[in-house]
């Protein structure tokens, strides 16, 4: 199995807030959507995972909250705030002018 | 910017929790962590692992969990503690690089918080804590007053509550320690410390019973009678002490705080209640009547209770009580009936220094907005430099809340110092004031003021401060002041202006009260006149003729000192806090239907008083010696007494006679006017006519004993100090056991009884001198600030010809725009608020149109001299510097 490219700095943030947008989840099931939607692509190591976690609830982005789980136990669950939808609107942009901009170079051709 | 504001404030909990509730968030952490080793576990375990490698897989995976916790834990003291660490160390850095500023601001704040924590405490202290009683919620307070025998009827059928009573200002002369001391005391029903949920701290209080005829030999002293005259004696209880020529034995000594009725109270007696004596068991000390609610009971249900027991009361008495008596019977709080006259007063009190505050804060954040103008090159380089909006906003409001520390600080030291202030200005009369501290809820309540404050003064001008740079970026000209800036400062200095002009409204309002009431005649002499209250012992007074030559003894005895005029006295010098009353039968007069006599305020004088007094005989003539020695009964009105009840005709000759005797008292003479109940007034409304008597064998005070203490008035030039000794050594050679108190000059009880007015006056003016100091430091400030800044605009204006005049035109005009602004508003706003100082005021309304155009004009002068200061600044810019400078 290759090892899965590491995350860019910042976009880790990115891809949280909007997984969190689509549901409330629990960290574990966080790091099981990511791989599943991106198919094994990303991959969030469990060993930061947490503290990103724990840095947005910090900025005000996603707010965590006791429910009990499928499995019927106790389990933390985040979920967006409405200032985390800013932002996330606000990344988002940023993220498409950012990618845009990089491939518009990438596809300049070579004279 | 409001954004970053509303979601980081979103997150103050969590971070408070990270700071103060780390035990559980780590807890919480823990359970996180935990349950997500167990689903890995269990993920492994599908995938067939055995128990132990999926544990040991999913474990390492989160890097033994220890990586994490430290990572998280970082996260969370990252967001609280560090920031603010930064905040404020950057903070006192910037402040200590411009320490002028914040010299200023300090001290501005320190004004106003120490202003309102000095009235705080006071407020807190006489309105806002409870009495110092167990539960003192259930104490009540039944309005009116009562003989008794009303006592008597009401403790024993009162199913609602446990009822008491007392009777204040009950003075003794102790004897045999010594000189005699005058002592205060109160005359109290055995169950008066019982209701009031207070036992003694050394032997006991009374016992039911014991406040009746022949029991009632006994006293409780006050702990700082205990300690000053009997040096704390162990041994006090079974002791006799002589009060009043009696021996009463001590039962018992109070704790230190207990003052009640009053902070005079030195010493409490059992009521003397003697059912057999119809004169003191109905028509003796009138007394105010407390009682404690029993369990279940409200207030409500013993209001009723009252309302019904007295209409059955009513007919007990041996005459004719009229309906009206105590028709409007309440209950109420003990506290209410204890403090519910000042509260109007201190609540004033409160909101005027309430406004002086809201000037210190506008004054505040006008300099902290001139400070974010020049500071705009460094907000913009932070801003360029990464830093999110919301940590400048929060950088700077921690440059506020530190500058409001340090003012809130300074403003406690300064409250202990204003309340010293507050206590000697008020009346001590006041309720509770013995009461009043500082302590701990005054510094939360400063420390309140001061985030208040902080937040008042620190929020707009902060953001503004941002908006502005995030607006302007790096562009940075330091001139031309943006458009919003301008509305704010625009803002403070009319709203500065505008409570300053409220508070001059009032001032000037309450300063030509009280001008009126000392204004007033009060329709006797005033200069040269000392008063001393003389009391023989109450036993001097057992054989009649005995006392009444006591008394001409001690009369005779003082006019004869040297650099003594003559001298005479009265039971109840005028203006002096005591009534002494009493029900009258007027011959041929018709009272109205179900009305009872009318009642009159007696005063019983000896034969010289008039004349000491200088209150002019209109009609008829004054007491004689023969009259004191009980010729024939005689009696002197007042023309406002002989204009009511003889209208239209000769008052000299009618005949009344007192209510319980026999004998008609002919009126030989009328005389003028005094103020005797307050400056305001003659007599108090429910009492109908004053009369004075001669003192002599037949004259006999409402419970129907002669009046033994009395108060002396001496005409003399000798110095008050020197004077009041002579006159004890006088007294001391007619009667040794005879107490000389209250010396004073008659000025100065005149002045007394104008204390209350006085001092409301006083505080306001000096709470508007503060206001107006504040606001026009703030004008001079803003106009300075505007004109360095304009010195461009200025300089190019000279450059093209504009004269001194318009210069000075341009800068004052503006400032003088603005105070007139806030005059306006100001004086709009007093039209509204005066009203609430009517029940304060004599003889003036509390719209007085005077007042208002007086403070008007006043702030306009202040003010303006505020602006041509930085004005004449502008005149001195010179152009050719200012254009080099470009």
């Amino acid at each position: 199995v290759s090892k899965p490219p590491a995350l860019v700095q910042g976009t880790l943030d990115l891809l949280l807030l909007k997984i969190l947008a689509l549901e409330p989840l629990h960290g574990v099931a966080i790091g099981q959507r990511l791989m599943q939607v991106s198919e094994d692509v990303l991959q969030v190591s469990d060993g930061s995972l947490y503290p990103a976690l724990h840095k947005l609830e910090q900025e005000g982005w996603i707010r965590a909250e006791w429910r009990t789980s499928d499995n019927n136990r106790r389990a933390k669950y985040y979920s967006l705030t409405r200032y985390g939808r800013r932002a996330l609107e606000r990344e988002t942009r940023e993220w498409h002018r950012l990618s845009t901009a990089i491939s518009s170079v990438l596809k300049l051709e070579e004279a | 910017v409001t954004v970053h504001l509303g979601r980081w404030l979103s997150t103050v909990p969590l971070r408070l929790r990270g700071f103060v509730g780390r035990r559980r968030l780590d807890r919480d952490l823990d359970e996180e962590l935990a349950y997500h080793v167990d689903c890995r576990t269990e993920h492994f375990l599908r995938s067939g692992l055995t128990a132990r490698e999926a544990r040991e897989r999913a474990e390492r995976e989160l890097g033994g969990g220890i990586g994490v916790r430290e990572q998280v834990r970082d996260t969370w003291a990252m967001g609280w503690i560090d920031t603010s660490i930064q905040d404020v160390r950057y903070a006192i850095r910037v402040l200590a690089r411009s320490p002028g500023f914040a010299a200023v601001a300090v001290v501005t704040i320190a004004l106003g918080v120490g202003a309102n924590t000095a009235m705080f405490s006071l407020v807190d202290g006489v309105l806002l804590r409870p009495l110092p009683f167990p539960e003192p919620g259930r104490l009540v307070h039944v309005t009116g007053s009562y003989p008794q025998g009303g006592l008597a009827m009401l403790r024993e059928r009162s199913r609602t509550m446990d009822v008491a009573s007392y009777a204040a200002g009950h003075d003794f002369n102790m004897t045999g320690l010594g000189m005699p001391v005058r002592l205060g005391g109160a005359s109290v029903s055995a169950e008066f410390f019982s209701v009031l949920g207070v036992d003694a701290a050394v032997g006991r209080t009374f016992m039911p019973g014991e406040d009746l005829a022949g029991r009632d030999a006994l006293v409780v002293l006050s702990h700082a009678l205990w300690q000053q005259q009997f040096g704390s004696d162990p041994h006090i209880i079974g002791r006799s002490i002589m009060l009043d020529g009696v021996s009463r034995e001590v039962v018992g000594v109070m704790p230190a705080g207990f003052r009640f009725p009053s902070a005079g109270t030195q010493l409490w007696t059992p009521l003397h209640i003697d059912s057999s004596r119809t004169d003191t068991y109905w028509a003796g000390d009138y007394m105010p009547l407390i009682g404690r609610l029993r369990p279940g009971r409200t207030l409500a249900e013993a209001g009723a209770e009252a309302r019904l027991l007295q209409s059955r009361l009513r007919p007990l008495f041996p005459w004719p009580m009229p309906p009206e008596w105590n028709a409007d019977l309440r209950a109420t709080t003990l506290k209410e009936a204890v403090v519910g006259d000042v509260r109007t007063r201190l609540l004033l009190l409160l909101g005027a220094v309430g406004l002086v505050l809201g000037i210190a804060c506008a004054n505040v954040a006008n300099l902290l907005l001139s400070r974010g103008a020049t500071r705009q090159g460094e907000i913009g380089l932070r801003v360029a430099l990464g830093a999110a909006p919301v940590r400048i906003v929060r950088q700077l409001l921690t440059e506020s809340l530190i500058l409001a520390g340090l003012g809130a600080g300074a403003g406690l030291m300064a409250g202990s110092g204003g309340l010293r202030v507050l206590r000697a200005t008020l009346p001590p009369d006041t309720p509770r004031l013995a009461e009043v501290s500082l302590d701990w809820r005054t510094v939360a309540f400063a420390a309140a003021l001061a985030v208040m404050a902080a937040a008042l003064f620190g929020l707009a001008p902060a953001l503004h401060a941002v908006r502005s740079t995030v607006t302007d970026g790096l562009k940075s000209s330091t001139r031309g002041t943006s458009a919003t800036g301008g509305r704010l400062r625009r803002t403070m200095v009319v709203s500065e202006v505008a409570l300053a002009a409220m508070l001059v409204v009032a001032s000037g309002v309450l300063i030509r009260s009280f001008w009126n009431l000392s204004q007033v005649e009060p329709g006797f002499r005033t200069e040269r006149l000392l008063t001393l209250r003389v009391s023989p012992n109450q036993t001097a007074c057992a054989v009649r003729d005995r006392c009444v030559s006591l008394h001409r003894a001690l009369g005779a005895g003082i006019a004869a000192l040297p650099g003594f005029e003559n001298a005479a006295f009265i039971n109840t010098l005028p203006l002096d806090g005591r009534i002494a009353k009493r029900s009258v039968v007027i011959q041929d007069f018709v009272l109205e239907r179900n009305a009872a006599e009318p009642l009159f305020w007696l005063n019983t004088i000896s034969p010289g008083y008039f004349d000491v007094m200088g209150i002019a005989v209109r009609q008829g003539r004054a007491f004689t010696d023969a009259d004191a020695a009980g010729a024939a009964p005689v009696a002197i009105v007042t023309a406002a007494t002989a204009q009511r009840f003889w209208p239209g005709q000769e008052a000299v000759g009618k005949r009344l006679k007192l209510v319980g005797q026999d004998m008609w008292h002919t009126v030989v003479g009328v005389v003028s006017d005094v103020r005797a109940y307050d400056l305001q007034h003659d007599l108090p409304p429910w009492i109908h006519g004053m009369l004075y008597v001669p003192y002599g064998p037949a004259s006999v005070l409402e419970d129907g004993s002669l009046p033994v203490a009395v108060t002396l008035v001496v005409r003399t030039a000798v110095d008050q100090q020197v004077a009041s000794e002579m006159v004890r050594q006088a007294v001391a050679r007619v009667d040794r056991d005879a107490s000389v108190s209250e010396v004073s000059a008659i000025a100065d009880v005149v002045s007394e009884a104008a204390a209350a007015p006085r001092s409301t006056m006083l505080l306001f003016v000096l709470f508007a001198a503060l206001a107006v100091g504040l606001g026009m430091t703030g004008i001079y400030g803003v106009l300075s600030f505007l004109v360095s800044r304009r010195a461009r605009e200025i300089g190019i204006r000279v450059a093209l010809g504009a004269r001194r005049r318009d210069v000075l035109r341009l800068v004052v005009g503006e400032g003088a725009a603005w105070a007139l602004l806030g005059i306006v508003a100001g004086l709009g706003c007093a039209l509204a608020l005066t009203r609430l100082l009517a029940g304060e005021l004599y003889g003036v309304s509390a719209t007085d149109p005077l007042s208002f155009v007086a403070a008007g004009l006043l702030l306009f002068t202040v003010t303006f001299a505020a602006c041509y200061l930085p004005a004449r600044r502008a005149l001195r810019v010179d152009p050719v510097l200012v254009l080099r400078a470009e």
